[in-house]
């Protein structure tokens, strides 16, 4: 009970000092839709090649974007120590993993009903919008997939000044299972799924993302505390 | 004054090494519930590394700490739970309020945070009337006395505080005497690390001096006294 009401006080505090800066999602939102745009410019105005690559920039986009957003989580969290401070309340370093990675799934989730349309406008995308609904389901998924690996190793590289490169190197080959999954169910998606091959896609993507926030919670104390 | 003799505190053989410098090393020290002991020493003597120890910050390189026998590195939440510790950083996020930032802390803790009970703590430091206001804009003394709360919040066994004045204008000093002499009455054990030691002096039971991370001497705080004037 202890364990749950401190990772629903991590993740409020998250959420009102994200609402209170603002300055995160913003520039993370902003970053995906630049990136976006520069992809259907670099495909140009063939809409069939633009269709075809549509999901795959889509999942490009929420990644980097993720990458961004992740890094700045436990920038906070490092001025004044604010983390020393929450470990020796004392708070479960469990709590906190949760809690914080709660958080930035629903942060990177926030991002899909802004990127999507967007992405569904450039790329010249029309599809039913009981599917837009399934396709929110499976960006939360990604995002659950994304969020597990990226905190731990957001702790990880918190206190390194080559965070920002770091990061992106220990985080891409991780997920490379969840980026795999999450594009080919989009693609699915947006083009039409003649065999229903999504559930299988949507079952290797769960899969992963329920392995990782096992793994990475048990691992996180380790990362947090270890080598002070 | 309520004095144990059992040790809350025990170090034996302490160590603690950052790359080839030992910032403490052979520290041998217990301490008794009800105590209040002053580290003190010039710069890098090795204060702020054995308080960090001992809140389980750092992990010793060769020794053992062990809090009311609890290992401080095999059961470190055990440990957490039974002090606080109140440092030079102040654990403070800039965008939250003071009640916010009080809110958060005693939800960790698992208590209700209820603003009736938060309000009063606050007036106590001098904090209610800007209790709504981000703590980013607070300055360096305001800061420190609203992390001084922690240590009534968490009502642990063992108050750990690194420079305690420092920052703090003369009233907000009193104030920190005063809730020493608190924990004191009520059997709680202080270890403070200062170097305002006309403040520290009048309030510990026990003063131990380091140099180099080593302990070159201990006693009360009238003999640190003596010794002061004599090597003066």
């Amino acid at each position: 009970m202890r364990l749950l009401t401190q990772t629903l006080t991590v993740v409020r505090k998250d959420l009102l000092l994200e609402w209170r800066g603002r300055s995160r999602i913003i520039s993370v939102l902003l970053f995906g839709v630049v990136t976006l745009l520069l992809f259907s410019f670099a495909v140009g105005p063939d809409s069939a090649a633009l269709r075809a690559s549509a999901a795959g920039f889509l999942v490009l986009a929420l990644l980097l974007s993720s990458t961004l957003g992740l890094s700045e989580s436990f920038r906070l969290e490092q001025e004044q120590r604010a983390v020393e401070g929450l470990l020796l309340l004392p708070v479960d370093p469990i709590a906190l993993y949760y809690g914080k990675a709660i958080s930035n799934t629903l942060f990177l989730v926030l991002l899909a009903p802004i990127l999507t349309p967007v992405a569904l406008v450039l790329y010249a995308v029309e599809t039913e919008p009981i599917r837009l609904l399934v396709l929110l389901g499976l960006w939360a998924a990604a995002a659950a997939g994304l969020s597990a690996p990226g905190t731990l190793y957001a702790a990880m590289t918190s206190r390194l000044q080559s965070q920002d490169v770091l990061l992106p190197l220990l985080l891409f080959p991780l997920v490379v299972p969840v980026l795999l999954a999450t594009v080919k169910a989009v693609s699915l998606i947006l083009t039409g799924d003649p065999m229903e091959q999504i559930r299988s896609w949507t079952i290797l993507l769960v899969s992963f993302a329920v392995i990782y926030w096992s793994i990475c919670g048990l691992l996180f104390p380790h990362a947090i505390e270890e080598g002070r | 004054m309520t004095v144990d003799t059992t040790p809350v505190l025990r170090a034996a053989g302490l160590g603690k090494r950052f790359g080839r410098h030992w910032a403490l090393a052979h520290f041998d020290l217990e301490v008794h519930g009800g105590e209040v002991v002053l580290l003190f020493g010039a710069n890098g003597s090795g204060k702020t590394t054995f308080l960090r120890l001992a809140a389980g910050l750092y992990k010793p390189s060769r020794g053992t700490l062990s809090i009311q026998g609890h290992d401080s590195v095999k059961e470190r939440l055990d440990c957490r739970r039974l002090l606080s510790m109140v440092a030079h950083d102040n654990y403070l996020y800039a965008r939250l309020t003071a009640l916010e930032t009080l809110r958060v802390w005693v939800r960790l803790l698992g208590s209700p945070a209820r603003d009736s009970d938060l309000i009063p703590l606050l007036e106590e430091v001098g904090l209610a009337e800007r209790r709504r206001l981000p703590v980013g804009g607070f300055s360096a003394g305001m800061k420190k006395r609203l992390t001084l709360l922690r240590t009534r919040l968490e009502q642990p066994k063992i108050v750990l505080l690194d420079e305690p004045f420092s920052a703090l204008d003369v009233a907000g000093q009193d104030l920190v005497e005063g809730w020493v002499e608190r924990f004191r009455e009520e059997g709680r054990t202080v270890i403070m690390a200062s170097h305002n030691l006309p403040r520290a002096l009048k309030i510990c039971d026990r003063a131990v001096s380091l140099e180099q991370g080593q302990i070159v001497w201990t006693g009360s705080g009238s003999e640190l006294v003596k010794r002061e004037e004599k090597a003066s």
